[in-house]
């Protein structure tokens, strides 16, 4: 029960904090809707035909998902180090509350906001004739699984503040995702790639994730992707809490 | 029962021994100054007693509780205002009590009375609903105290309160620290690098140097161990006060004689007797005499007789201190 109010009021605390700097959420949602646009512009009539891919907008759509996402998270670990920086972290370590609780608000919160921007792409998505084959039931999935890939990723960069203090390393902690992103089928189907890419994008966790959110959007209802993809991110976060809470126990012994 | 025990209580960083042993036992209701100057070991004592850091050896209890196997409850009986206040500057003031009342349990009116209450005390009621990002720095440390009093905590701990504060601003802190003490019985552990402040303001003292605790005593009692009165004679060529500190010692009634800072210090019963008797010695043995002055023994004294030199002040860039 504490732990739960803890996680709550730090999560409420976080997004105020969002809310008071709206030109970081404009620039989170900003640079994944200009790099969508740009690839669906300059490649999608091509890409469609070459690929064989029907609807290259709706392919395209999860890509932007999840960059949003990592950009949000990405600023949870500065927040963080902001925190230890000015020793509010410490004010916080010094209440009885849980301190795992207090890591986990935090990361909570960016679940939430890759929700609301989840929200925003598929909007633009619809606007841009990608449709949802899936329906509202699975608009409400592809939000769910937003919200615990933003905690994963997010606990990913709370871990990297909490060991390092450095914003620095904060901000190329955040940076991560792009590798993996450019390393899975985020631009064209397993299939094209040349063989070492191949067995690349076979073992790469965005890939399922990608090709679940792919199947939501533009397949479908795909239990076996859907469930690879919520595999990839369960697994996801599992490594992910695990390096928070170890870098939790470094700082606080 | 004491308020705050500890035994052997050390931290090594590596090779620096930042805390080095030290034995403490403070009787509940009292204000208790930790007296030392930069880097002798003051804030890593506080961080070990309220369960931020782990000691590398020893024990402690505070309100009862072991640091280490009770820690959760000794963050509920303290309140710490750290060296640096640790603020948010994102929240309003009112917001960020809300919040560290919130995870001290308190709930409803009971909070919101309580918070209420405090701005009061620390005169923050007109800037409680403004982002803490926009106080002065006198207020920030007064919005910190607030912070570590929601929760009506039986122990305080303050790491230098007033470092860096204007004079205004620290005379205000002074009055809700006595104000803590006299109404409320508040155990308080006060760091400081400033000797007025731990006379105005400590029941109880220890000084502190190099991680080791020095002397230990009441303010009064302490100045009093030095027994005698303090004449301090610079003398004009610095190449003499070697030759001036023998002779003053071979003048009648002189206790002892120690070199700090570019001047003997004489300490000899009845000072203003023996401060012509010093001065014609001196003459008579061809130095020649710059200032002299004579004092009660000070709390610098006490830290200059137990260390060999005097205790140095530093000043951090001065913070911006808004009045009190
Ligand atoms: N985290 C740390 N790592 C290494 N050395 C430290 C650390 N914290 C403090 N020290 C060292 O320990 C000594 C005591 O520091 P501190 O307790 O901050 O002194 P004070 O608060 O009295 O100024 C200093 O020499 C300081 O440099
Ligand atoms: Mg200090």
């Amino acid at each position: 029960m504490h732990s739960l109010s803890t996680i709550y009021f730090l999560t409420v605390r976080s997004l105020r904090e969002a809310v008071r700097n709206p030109a970081q959420e404009v620039g989170n949602i900003f640079v994944p809707l200009f790099f969508f646009a740009v690839t669906v512009g300059s490649i999608g009539s091509i890409a469609a035909d070459a690929f064989g891919i029907d609807n290259f907008t709706g392919f395209q759509v999860p890509v932007a998902i999840l960059s949003a996402a990592s950009s949000i998270s990405a600023s949870a670990g500065l927040g963080t180090i902001t925190d230890i920086q000015r020793g509010y972290f410490d004010k916080l370590l010094l209440t009885p509350a849980p301190r795992s609780a207090i890591v986990l608000g935090r990361i909570t919160a960016d679940g939430v906001r890759s929700i609301i921007i989840t929200g925003v792409i598929v909007i633009v998505g619809l606007i841009f004739r990608t449709g949802f084959d899936t329906g509202v039931l699975g608009v409400v999935l592809l939000l769910a699984g937003s919200f615990f890939f933003g905690m994963a990723y997010s606990g990913f960069n709370a871990a990297v503040a909490l060991r390092t203090g450095s914003p620095q390393a904060a901000a190329a902690g955040g940076l991560l995702l792009f590798p993996l992103i450019f390393l899975s089928t985020a631009f064209a189907p397993k299939e094209v790639f040349a063989d070492w890419l191949q067995l690349l994008a076979t073992i790469n966790p965005i890939t399922y994730i990608l090709e679940a959110q792919r199947s939501l959007i533009i397949e479908g209802w795909n239990w076996l992707d859907l469930l690879r993809g919520a595999a990839a991110i369960f697994g996801f976060g599992i490594a992910s809490f695990t390096l928070t809470f170890l870098a939790l126990r470094w700082r606080t012994s | 029962m004491s308020a705050i025990w500890a035994e052997g209580l050390t931290k090594h960083f590596d090779e620096v021994r930042a805390v080095d042993g030290i034995d403490l036992d403070i009787a509940a209701g009292t204000i208790f100054g930790f007296l030392g100057q930069n880097g002798s070991g003051k804030t890593t004592t506080i961080r070990m007693l309220t369960t931020l850091l782990r000691p590398t050896a020893g024990r402690a209890r505070v309100d009862g509780f072991d640091i280490l196997d009770d820690a959760r409850a000794v963050r509920n009986r303290i309140g710490v205002a750290l060296q640096e206040a640790g603020l948010d500057d994102i929240q309003t003031g009112r917001e960020l009590l809300t919040l560290q009342a919130r995870l001290f349990g308190l709930r409803g009116g009971a909070r919101r009375r309580r918070i209420e209450e405090l701005l009061a005390i620390v005169d923050l009621e007109d800037a409680a609903d403004r982002a803490v990002g926009t106080y002065s720095g006198g207020m920030k440390r007064r919005l910190d105290l607030a912070a570590a009093l929601v929760h009506r905590p039986g122990v305080i701990f303050l790491d230098e309160p007033t470092t860096g504060l204007d004079p205004v601003s620290r005379e205000g802190i002074w009055r809700y620290v006595n104000r803590l003490s006299v109404e409320d019985g508040i155990t308080i552990f006060l760091t400081t690098q400033y000797l007025e402040e731990a006379d105005r303001l400590a029941h109880d003292l220890a000084i502190i140097d190099e991680g080791r605790i020095i002397a230990r005593g009441s303010p009064a009692e302490m100045k009093a161990s030095i027994g005698t009165d303090v004449v301090t004679v610079e003398v004009e060529a610095p190449e003499a006060l070697d030759h001036a500190a023998e002779v003053a010692t071979a003048v009648p009634a002189v206790e002892r004689v120690q070199i700090a800072d570019g001047a003997a210090v004489v300490y000899v019963p009845d000072g203003a007797r023996a401060v012509a008797r010093i001065v014609i010695a001196l003459d008579d043995a061809g130095i020649e005499v710059g200032n002299v002055s004579i004092s009660r023994p000070s709390l610098d004294d006490v830290f200059l007789e137990a260390t060999g030199h005097h205790l140095r002040v530093e000043e951090p860039a001065p913070v911006d201190g808004g009045a009190a």
